[in-house]
């Protein structure tokens, strides 16, 4: 159908525990999106992430129905991950709080390839590497 | 729980800076946090992927975001503003962050999985169909049909417009023993509308699945199952059906791509109403469909919109 787009709503939100509650309640509620809906959908589409904060792009039409698109952690929540920390350095030239090997870098890379802006493998590696660096997360190999 | 307070906590930042945000939210208990992003709906109108928009950019300096986040008004709220506003502090010392006054306000709970429904009331669309959403109590008169579907995941509540044009068309057209073709068909509305009209047999396609299975829900909850059947393709590909009505509410591009076959389809005399054109391109589809086979039965006009019923000639 000839759909109108009326707004698009960005969020984040944690995988697989989506909720009335703030964020999604009032961010959604002002454009009259079916809360309940969207939190079922997107409940089951990133349960397997669970733990995970996961962005998601909401797309509301004319007569309040929506479509939605989640797109990957972002690279310092799966940097973390990967390390085994907690947080990252406050501090990151001075003190530096985990270690990341190579291979687990291209991982991460290829995982979030599809979301970042990069030509090649290798650039989003390199974009991955900054973030690390730029948390105090030493890369290894 | 009733009653209950949150603040919220507004922050603009650099758009490099979002991923540290949401982690400092995190840290401090807000989960999640809503992201205004004017670089965001740019690369959406860029890529050309919406029929039509009507969306706000919002007014935030390039290169910068605004992030929303909720923290319950409990007693720990002091302290955990106390520990975000250092954590900040810290960032613009040393990672030379821009300042980042954080501005508060107070939200009262609202009932947020319910409230979204004020929007929707029972709405007479035709002469005869009445739109109810589930959870309302609607007494019909005795001409009413009612037609009970539920916003959602897939497009159609049938109170837009385009979907109104279409049903009074079916009403018009529909007698009794038809067999439909909806394509395109969304929420299923109109699939659903033929068959409570007293179409024999309807079939629905849409190549989007969350479509699908959203119309196979609504079609069940109508009580239609046994007339409508859904189905996963791609306008009329492949279909061998000779539909005596085709309703298509998509928009104008696909309506003249489908001409042709929908010409194919239909023996003559047999109906095609198309709705979901943008009124400034009525004349582009009504001269596509004349040369597609068809002459022109109706125009119909609502606001920016217009539909179009057409006979095979």
């Amino acid at each position: 159908m000839a759909k109108k787009v009326v707004a698009v709503v960005k969020l984040q939100c944690p995988a697989g525990k989506a909720n009335p509650a703030p964020p999604v309640g009032p961010a959604l509620g002002q454009h009259g999106v079916n809360i309940m809906a969207f939190c079922k959908q997107y409940n089951e589409q990133t349960a397997a992430q669970a733990g995970l904060i996961i962005p998601v792009e909401i797309t509301v039409y004319e007569d309040r129905s929506f479509t939605f698109i989640t797109k990957t952690p972002p690279a310092a929540v799966l940097l973390k991950k990967a390390a085994g920390i907690e947080t990252a350095s406050g501090t990151p030239n001075k003190k530096k709080v985990g270690k990341v090997g190579r291979a687990k870098v291209k991982e991460i890379a290829e995982l979030k390839m599809k979301d970042l802006n990069a030509a090649s493998i290798e650039a989003a590696m390199s974009m991955i590497e900054g973030t690390a660096r730029s948390m105090g997360i030493e890369i290894e190999g | 729980m009733a009653g209950l307070k949150w603040r919220e906590i507004t922050i603009t930042t650099r758009q490099e800076n979002a991923d540290e945000m949401a982690e400092l939210f995190e840290s401090v208990g807000a989960m999640g946090m809503v992201i205004e992003d004017p670089q965001l709906i740019a690369d959406y109108i860029k890529q050309d992927l919406w029929d039509y928009h009507d969306v706000q950019i919002p007014d935030i300096p390039e290169g910068m975001i605004r992030l929303m986040a909720y923290l319950p008004v409990d007693e720990r709220l002091g302290e955990r503003l106390q520990q975000l506003q250092e954590e900040l502090s810290a960032r613009e010392r040393l990672q030379g962050w821009p300042a980042h006054p954080l501005s508060l306000t107070d939200l009262q709970e609202d009932d947020w999985a319910h409230a979204w429904k004020a929007y929707f009331k029972p709405e007479k669309v035709g002469q005869r169909i009445v739109i109810c959403p589930s959870w309302e109590a609607y007494e019909p008169g005795p001409d009413d049909v009612v037609l009970t579907i539920d916003p959602g995941m897939a497009f159609g509540t049938g109170t837009h417009p385009t979907t109104s044009m279409c049903i009074q068309a079916l009403e018009e057209v529909i007698n009794g023993d038809e067999l439909v073709l909806d394509v395109g068909t969304g929420s299923g509305v109109l699939a659903i509308a033929a068959a409570l009209l007293g179409a024999k047999q309807v079939l629905a396609v849409d190549n989007d699945l969350v479509a699908v299975q959203v119309a196979r829900e609504n079609v069940a909850m109508n009580h239609v199952e046994d007339k409508v059947e859904v189905r996963q393709n791609d306008l009329l590909a492949g279909l061998q059906e000779s539909p005596d009505i085709i309703v298509a509410n998509i928009v104008a591009d696909v309506i003249l791509r489908l001409a042709p076959a929908a010409a194919e389809r239909l023996a003559p005399g047999k109906v095609l109403i198309a709705s979901g054109i943008i009124q400034h391109r009525l004349d582009e589809v009504s001269d596509g469909l004349s040369a597609a086979g068809f002459s022109i039965d109706e125009l119909i006009s609502h606001g920016e919109w217009a539909a179009i019923v057409a006979r095979r000639g």
